[in-house]
C-alpha cells in the first residue's frame, strides 16, 4: 500500500513536470508562429494552392466581405464559398489597413488562438483517452502497476504534434481558415469524450462542434457516426468479448461492480439528448445564416453556393486533391456519373464497413473518417492533414507496432517538398505541365492511404494481441 | 522516380519482422536486392558513372520537331539596300561619337523612328539583385522592389517596335542588342548594324504577323540587368510614380509601350575577331537554374546558320578537357568496342570516333557545368523567367572591323540569319512546345534528352534506398538485441531518435543558409573575406551549440542507444530525398552532387573500430571515407574545381573567392545555393558524425 502511494506521488510529480514541459513547448510554438507572421511578404504563403483552397482562402473571404459591405451578395461572382457566419466573424478583421494591405495580423492572431485552443482541447481529450486505456488494461488484468510508466501521455503528444506539425503551422500563418474548421472538429470530439460529472457528457458542446464543423466544411458530417458511438458505447476500448472472457474467469462476487460497468448497454438516452441538441444547433445556425443573407437570396443561395460548390466540384483550379484534374479531363456528359460515383464511394465503401469493424473504438473511427475525407474531399489542403495526423497521435499507445512507419514518414516529407517544386515547374518555369503536379498529388494520396491502412491494421493487430494475451492469462 | 518505386518494393518487406509465407516476385526481388546491397550498390554506382561517360555516345542528332517552323523554306527578301542602311548607321554612330559626348541613344532612336517604328526610352536602376534565399519558389513578379533611387547612375534602354501588318498586336518577337552607349567598341557597333539592316527590311515586309521589338540594352551595367529591368517593366507595370522621372534628361515619362506576349527572343552580340578566317557563331542557351529554351529554337538557328549562311556554329566547351589523356583513352576504348560490335552485327552502330567523343564530352561537361551553377550565360536568361524562349547569338567576325567590303557582306548574312529565324517563329501559332525543354547539348546539332541522361542519375542514386533499407534492418536487429526491454515497446519507431538528429542538422543547414542574409545587413563595408570569416565563425558556433544540446547531437547518442546504422540509414534517406528533389529542379546540380554525396554516404562508417581492428581492408575503407569527406566539404570542392579549371588558388583568398562565388549564386536566385546549404552540407555533417561515431 505504501509502495503504491509512493508510486502515485512520483507519478504526480512526473505529470507536473510533463505539463510544465508541455506549456513551454506550446508557448514556443506560439512565438514561432508570430515570428513567421511578422515576415509574411518574403514568403507569400497565402497564395499557395496547398494551403488555401477556394473554401479556406482568407483572400476570398475578404473579397466576400467587401461584396457584402457593398450591399451585394457575398456569393456573387465565384469568389467566396464559405459560411456567412465566418464572414461576419472574420470579415471585419480583413478590412483595409493603413498601407492598402489588409490587416492580416489580426486574422493571424485569431488563427493562432484557435490553434492553441485546439491543442488544449486535444490534450484534454487525450488525457481522457489515456485514462480509459489504462483502465481497460487494468480490467483485462494486463497491466501491472510497475509497467504503468510505459504508457505514453498521448494527450500531450497529440497536442504537441498538432502545434508543431509543419502543416498546421503553415496553414495557420498561411491565412487559410482551416484552423477554425479544425477547432470545430476538435470541440465536437472533446465534448463527446470528456465528462462534466461522472456520467454526464458535454453533449450540447459535442453537438455544437459537429454542427459548426459540418456548416464550415460539410465533410465532418460523417463524424456523426463516431460521435453517436462515443456517446452510446463510451470511450475507445478493446472489443467487448474480451471483457466477457475476463468476467468468466473472474466470476467472483467482488468483481461484480467492475463487470457491470464493462458491459455498458447502448445509452439511448444520451444519444437522443445528442440528437436533440444537434437539431437545436442546426436550427440556430440556419436561422443565423438566413438572417445574415436575408437580402441576398437567403438559405437557398447559401446551400447552392457552399454545399453545392463542394459536392459539384465546380472549381477545378489545382490543389493537392485527386479530383480537380480528373474532372478537368472528364467529358461533360459523364461528369454527373463520376460525381455520384466518387461521392458515394466514400460512404459505401469506407464509412459503413469501418463503422462496423471498429465500433468499439469510436475516436479511432473519427480519425479514420477525417483522414479519408482529407484524401477524397473536393478541395483538400494540408490543414486537413494536420488535423488527422494529430488525432492519430492520440493512439500512440495502441499503434506502437505500426509497420513501415519510416517509409511512410519519408514519403510524406518527400511529397510535401515535391509539391511546391512541381508547382513551380508547371506555373513559373513552363517546363512541366499539369501532369507533374497531379502526379505529385496522386503520390501524396497514395501515401495517405498507406498511412491510414497501416494505422487501421496496427489497431486491429493490437486488438488481436490483447485477445491473445487475455487468452493466455485465462489458460494460466 | 524509378528509384522511388524500387524503394517502395523493398520497404514493403524490410520493416516487418514477421515472415510472409509467399511473397510476390517483386517483393522477393526487393528482398534479394536489399540482402545483397553492398554488391548491388557498387554495381549500381559504377553503372551510374559509366552511363555518364557513355552519354556523348548516346547523343541523337537534332531535328526540327515543330512542322510550322519551316526554316529556310522562304527566299530571303533582304537586299543590299537594307545592308547599306546598317552600314550607314554604324558610320553615323562613329561620327557622332567623335563629335558629341553621350546621347547615342537619341541617334539610334532617330534611326528607329525613321523606319516607322514606335520608339521610347526606358530608364532603369543598375543594381537590383539582392539576396533573398526564398525567391526560388516565387514567381518573377513578386520581388520588384521600389527603393529610393539616386539620379547619379541609371541606364537608358532604347526600344523600337514595328507593328505587324498581319498581326493583332497580341504576340511579339524581341531582338536584343546589348550596347554600351558610353564606350562601345567597333564590334558592338556591328551588332547594331546587323539588326538595323534587318529592321529596315521588317518595316517594309507584309508577312509579319507578330510585332517586332528591338531593344538596345544599355550594357554599361552588365548585359543581364538592363534586359531584366525592361522585362520586369514589360510584364509587371508599376503604377507608382518612380523617382527616376524627376531626374530627367530624356523624356521617358509614361510612354512605355508593349506589344503582346513575347513568343521568342534573340540576343545578338558581336565581339572580338575570330582566330579563323570564317565568321564563328556561338550559341548560348543556359538560363538560370539549368533551364533551357526549347530545342527547336536552337535547331532553327543552327540549321539556317550552317545550311544557308555558312557560319561556323559552335557551343561552349571545357577547353582543358580536349587535351586530357584519360578522356582520350576512354574514347578510344568506346571506339574499339563500337568497332567490335559493328563486326559482330553490322546493325549495331553506336561507336563514334574518339576525337568526336572527346569533343562531345567537352561540350557536355561545359553544359553540365553552366547548368549546375544555375547562372545564365547571357542576357537571354532574363527571358526564361517569363517563360520566353531565348538564346544569345555571339558572332565573332573573321575580319577586322574597318574592312568595309566584308562588313557589308557580314551585315547581309547576319541579318538574313535573323530574318530566317524570325520568319520561322512568325509562322508559329502556339508557343514553342513541340520539342525538348530538358536536354544537354554535346554539339550544336546533337543533344541528349532527359529520358537518357536521367538514367545515369537514377543508377547513381538507386543504391541509396537499397543501402538505407538494409542498414535499417541491421540497425533494428542490433538495437533489439542491445536494449531488450525498451525496444520491445517501439518496434517500428526506433528511427525517431536518429530522425531527430538528422532533422536538427538539417535545421542547422537551413539557418546557415539564411545567415548570409543577416551578414549582408551588418552595417559597414566589409570585404568578402571578412564576411566569409563572419559566416564561418557564426556557423561553427551554431554547430557547437547544436552539438551540446542533448538529444539533438549525434554524439550524445550513446545515452539513447541509437546505433550508427540507423543514423546512417536515415541520413541516406534524407540524401536520397534531397537529391531526387534537386534532380527535378536542376538536373546538373543533382548529378554532380550525387557524384560527391553518394560515395561519401555509402562509405561513411565509424573509423574507431577500423583503427582498432588494424585490418588492411577496414583501414583502407576508413581512409577512403576520410578522403571523400574532405573533398565533399563545399569550400574544398570549390577550390579543387577552380584548380581543375586552371585557376589554382589555395590560401587565405579562398574564403573571399568562395563568398564572391556564393554572391553570384544568390544574385541569380540559383537553387544550387539552396542545395548546398540544405542538402549537401547537412548530409556531409552527418557523414562526419558517423565517421567519428563513438560506437
Amino acid at each position: 500500500m505504501k509502495e503504491k502511494k509512493k508510486d502515485d506521488g512520483e507519478m504526480a510529480e512526473e505529470l507536473e513536470k510533463n505539463s510544465y514541459r508541455f506549456w513551454i513547448w506550446s508557448i514556443a510554438s506560439m512565438i514561432f508562429r508570430f515570428c513567421i507572421i511578422l515576415f509574411p511578404e518574403n514568403i507569400n504563403l497565402s497564395s499557395r494552392p496547398e494551403l488555401s483552397t477556394p473554401l479556406t482562402s482568407l483572400c476570398r473571404l475578404a473579397e466576400g466581405y467587401w461584396l457584402k459591405q457593398a450591399s451585394m451578395s457575398p456569393y456573387s461572382g465565384s469568389m467566396y464559398h464559405g459560411s456567412p457566419l465566418l464572414l461576419s466573424l472574420l470579415g471585419p478583421l480583413t478590412v483595409h489597413g493603413i498601407e492598402g494591405q489588409w490587416n492580416h495580423h489580426l486574422c493571424s492572431l485569431v488563427f493562432v488562438v484557435s490553434d492553441i485552443l485546439s491543442a488544449v482541447l486535444l490534450r484534454a481529450t487525450g488525457q481522457q483517452l489515456e485514462k480509459a486505456y489504462r483502465l481497460n488494461l487494468r480490467r483485462l488484468g494486463l497491466l501491472k502497476a510497475s509497467r504503468d510508466r510505459g504508457i505514453l501521455p498521448c494527450g500531450d503528444i497529440a497536442a504537441l504534434v498538432y502545434l508543431w506539425n509543419p502543416f498546421t503551422i503553415l496553414s495557420c500563418v498561411g491565412l487559410s481558415t482551416s484552423p477554425i474548421e479544425n477547432l470545430a472538429v476538435i470541440v465536437s470530439l472533446y465534448g463527446a469524450v470528456t465528462r462534466k460529472q461522472l456520467f454526464e457528457r458535454r453533449v450540447p458542446l459535442a453537438a455544437f462542434g459537429l454542427i459548426m464543423a459540418t456548416h464550415l466544411s460539410l465533410y465532418p458530417a460523417t463524424l456523426v457516426i463516431p460521435l453517436i458511438f462515443l456517446l452510446g458505447y463510451g470511450l475507445d476500448a478493446p472489443p467487448r468479448k474480451l471483457f466477457l472472457q475476463t468476467r468468466d474467469r473472474e466470476g467472483e462476487p467482488g468483481q461484480d461492480k467492475l463487470t457491470r460497468t464493462t458491459q455498458l448497454p447502448f445509452l439511448w438516452k444520451t444519444v437522443l439528448h445528442f440528437v436533440f441538441w444537434v437539431l437545436v444547433w442546426s436550427i440556430y445556425v440556419l436561422v443565423l445564416c438566413s438572417l445574415s443573407l436575408k437580402q441576398y437570396g437567403g438559405l437557398e443561395e447559401m446551400f447552392k453556393r457552399t454545399y453545392g460548390f463542394i459536392l459539384n466540384i465546380e472549381d477545378l483550379s489545382p490543389n493537392i486533391g485527386v479530383f480537380w484534374y480528373f474532372f478537368a479531363e472528364a467529358f461533360d456528359f459523364s461528369r454527373n456519373y463520376f460525381l455520384i460515383v466518387f461521392q458515394i464511394y466514400m460512404f459505401l465503401s469506407i464509412l459503413l464497413p469501418l463503422a462496423r469493424r471498429l465500433k468499439h473504438r469510436p475516436c479511432f473511427i473519427a480519425f479514420v473518417y477525417l483522414a479519408f475525407s482529407s484524401i477524397l474531399k473536393s478541395y483538400p489542403s494540408v490543414g486537413d492533414a494536420a488535423l488527422y495526423l494529430s488525432l492519430w497521435a492520440l493512439f500512440v499507445n495502441e499503434l506502437t507496432d505500426m509497420k513501415h512507419s519510416f517509409f511512410i514518414f519519408c514519403g510524406y516529407i518527400g511529397f510535401s517538398l515535391l509539391s511546391p517544386v512541381m508547382h513551380n515547374l508547371w506555373i513559373w518555369r513552363g517546363t512541366g505541365n499539369a501532369n507533374f503536379y497531379y502526379a505529385n498529388a496522386m503520390g501524396y494520396a497514395c501515401f495517405q492511404f498507406m498511412f491510414v491502412e497501416e494505422s487501421v491494421s496496427a489497431m486491429l493487430n493490437h486488438d488481436q494481441a490483447l485477445k491473445k494475451a487475455t487468452a493466455e492469462m485465462t489458460k494460466n | 522516380m524509378a528509384a522511388d518505386n524500387r524503394y517502395e518494393e523493398e520497404e514493403v518487406r524490410t520493416d516487418d519482422g514477421s515472415p510472409i509465407t509467399k511473397p510476390r516476385p517483386i517483393v522477393r526481388l526487393g528482398i534479394f536486392l536489399v540482402a545483397h546491397s553492398p554488391v548491388f550498390s557498387v554495381v549500381f554506382s559504377a553503372a551510374g558513372v559509366l552511363a555518364l561517360l557513355l552519354l556523348p555516345l548516346l547523343a541523337k542528332n537534332t531535328y526540327i520537331s515543330e512542322n510550322a517552323l519551316m526554316p529556310g523554306s522562304a527566299r530571303s527578301m533582304l537586299s543590299n539596300r537594307d545592308a547599306s542602311d546598317g552600314s550607314k548607321l554604324v558610320k553615323d554612330i562613329k561620327n557622332f561619337r567623335l563629335n558629341h559626348e553621350g546621347q547615342v541613344q537619341r541617334l539610334i532612336g532617330k534611326y528607329m523612328s525613321e523606319m516607322v517604328a514606335e520608339v521610347y526610352y526606358q530608364k532603369f536602376q543598375p543594381e537590383g539583385n539582392q539576396f533573398h534565399p526564398l525567391h526560388f519558389f516565387s514567381g518573377p513578379a513578386s520581388y520588384t522592389l521600389l527603393r529610393n533611387v539616386s539620379c547619379a547612375s541609371y541606364g537608358v534602354n532604347v526600344v523600337g517596335i514595328i507593328r505587324a501588318p498581319r498581326g493583332d498586336g497580341k504576340e511579339s518577337i524581341v531582338l536584343v542588342t546589348p550596347y554600351d552607349f558610353i564606350n562601345g567598341g567597333d564590334y558592338e557597333d556591328l551588332s547594331l548594324g546587323v539588326v538595323s539592316s534587318l529592321f529596315s527590311l521588317l518595316s517594309r515586309v507584309t508577312w509579319l504577323s507578330k510585332d517586332i521589338i528591338w531593344l538596345v540594352a544599355d550594357s554599361r551595367y552588365g548585359d543581364y540587368r538592363p534586359v531584366a529591368a525592361w522585362l520586369a517593366e514589360y510584364h509587371t507595370p508599376s503604377f507608382k510614380v518612380s523617382d527616376q522621372l524627376k531626374c530627367d534628361e530624356l523624356n521617358t515619362a509614361d510612354n512605355f509601350r508593349r506589344a503582346g506576349t513575347v513568343a521568342a527572343a534573340l540576343v545578338l552580340k558581336v565581339d572580338g575577331r575570330s582566330e579563323r578566317f570564317e565568321d564563328i557563331l556561338s550559341i548560348y542557351a543556359d538560363a538560370s537554374n539549368g533551364q533551357m529554351p526549347n530545342l527547336d529554337l536552337i535547331n532553327v538557328v543552327n540549321y539556317l546558320a550552317v545550311h544557308r549562311q555558312g557560319f561556323h556554329v559552335k557551343v561552349e566547351k571545357v577547353v582543358s578537357l580536349l587535351s586530357s589523356s584519360w578522356l582520350k583513352i576512354v574514347g578510344e576504348i568506346f571506339e574499339a568496342v563500337g568497332k567490335v560490335a559493328h563486326t559482330l552485327n553490322p546493325d549495331w552502330k553506336f561507336g563514334i570516333p574518339a576525337a568526336e567523343y572527346i569533343e562531345g564530352s567537352a561540350t557536355l561537361a561545359s553544359s553540365l557545368y553552366s547548368q549546375a551553377f544555375g547562372i545564365p550565360t547571357g542576357p537571354h536568361g532574363a527571358f526564361r523567367d517569363y517563360q520566353v524562349d531565348a538564346i544569345t547569338l555571339k558572332i565573332s567576325p573573321g575580319f577586322p572591323p574597318d574592312s568595309k567590303a566584308r562588313q557589308h557582306d557580314f551585315f547581309l548574312r547576319g541579318s538574313q540569319l535573323l530574318e530566317g529565324t524570325i520568319r520561322s517563329v512568325n509562322n508559329l501559332l502556339e508557343k514553342f512546345h513541340q520539342s525538348f525543354f530538358l536536354y544537354l547539348l554535346t554539339s550544336p546539332s546533337k543533344f541528349i534528352s532527359v529520358g537518357v541522361y536521367m538514367i545515369a542519375f537514377a543508377l547513381l542514386v538507386a543504391s541509396l534506398p537499397m543501402v538505407a533499407a538494409s542498414l535499417y534492418v541491421d540497425g533494428c536487429k542490433a538495437l533489439t538485441k542491445s536494449t531488450h526491454n525498451s525496444a520491445e515497446n517501439f518496434k517500428s519507431w526506433k528511427w525517431l531518435d536518429a530522425a531527430k538528429q538528422v532533422f536538427a542538422l538539417h535545421l542547422l543547414g537551413f539557418i546557415v543558409t539564411l545567415l548570409p542574409y543577416f551578414i549582408c545587413q551588418v552595417p559597414g563595408q566589409h570585404s568578402p573575406r571578412n564576411r566569409s570569416i563572419m559566416w564561418g565563425t557564426t556557423s561553427s558556433l551554431l554547430l557547437v551549440t547544436f552539438v551540446t544540446i542533448p538529444g539533438c547531437s549525434p554524439f550524445s547518442s550513446r545515452l539513447h542507444g541509437t546505433n550508427w546504422a540507423i543514423l546512417k540509414s536515415v541520413t541516406i534517406s534524407a540524401a536520397f530525398i534531397g537529391l531526387c528533389l534537386m534532380s527535378i529542379i536542376n538536373f546538373a546540380t543533382a548529378e554532380i552532387g550525387a557524384l560527391l554525396l553518394v560515395p561519401t554516404c555509402l562509405l561513411a562508417q565509424p573509423i574507431k573500430p577500423a583503427l582498432r581492428s588494424r585490418r588492411v581492408k577496414s583501414l583502407l575503407g576508413a581512409f577512403c571515407s576520410m578522403v571523400l569527406v574532405t573533398i565533399g566539404f563545399p569550400v574544398i570542392f570549390f577550390a579543387i574545381t577552380k584548380g581543375l579549371v586552371g585557376e589554382g588558388l589555395v590560401g587565405l583568398s579562398l574564403g573571399g573567392e568562395f563568398w564572391t562565388w556564393l554572391e553570384s549564386l544568390w544574385a541569380w536566385k540559383s537553387a544550387t545555393y539552396l542545395y548546398i546549404g540544405m542538402v549537401h552540407l547537412p548530409c556531409w555533417l552527418l557523414c562526419v558524425c558517423i565517421l567519428f561515431h563513438p560506437s
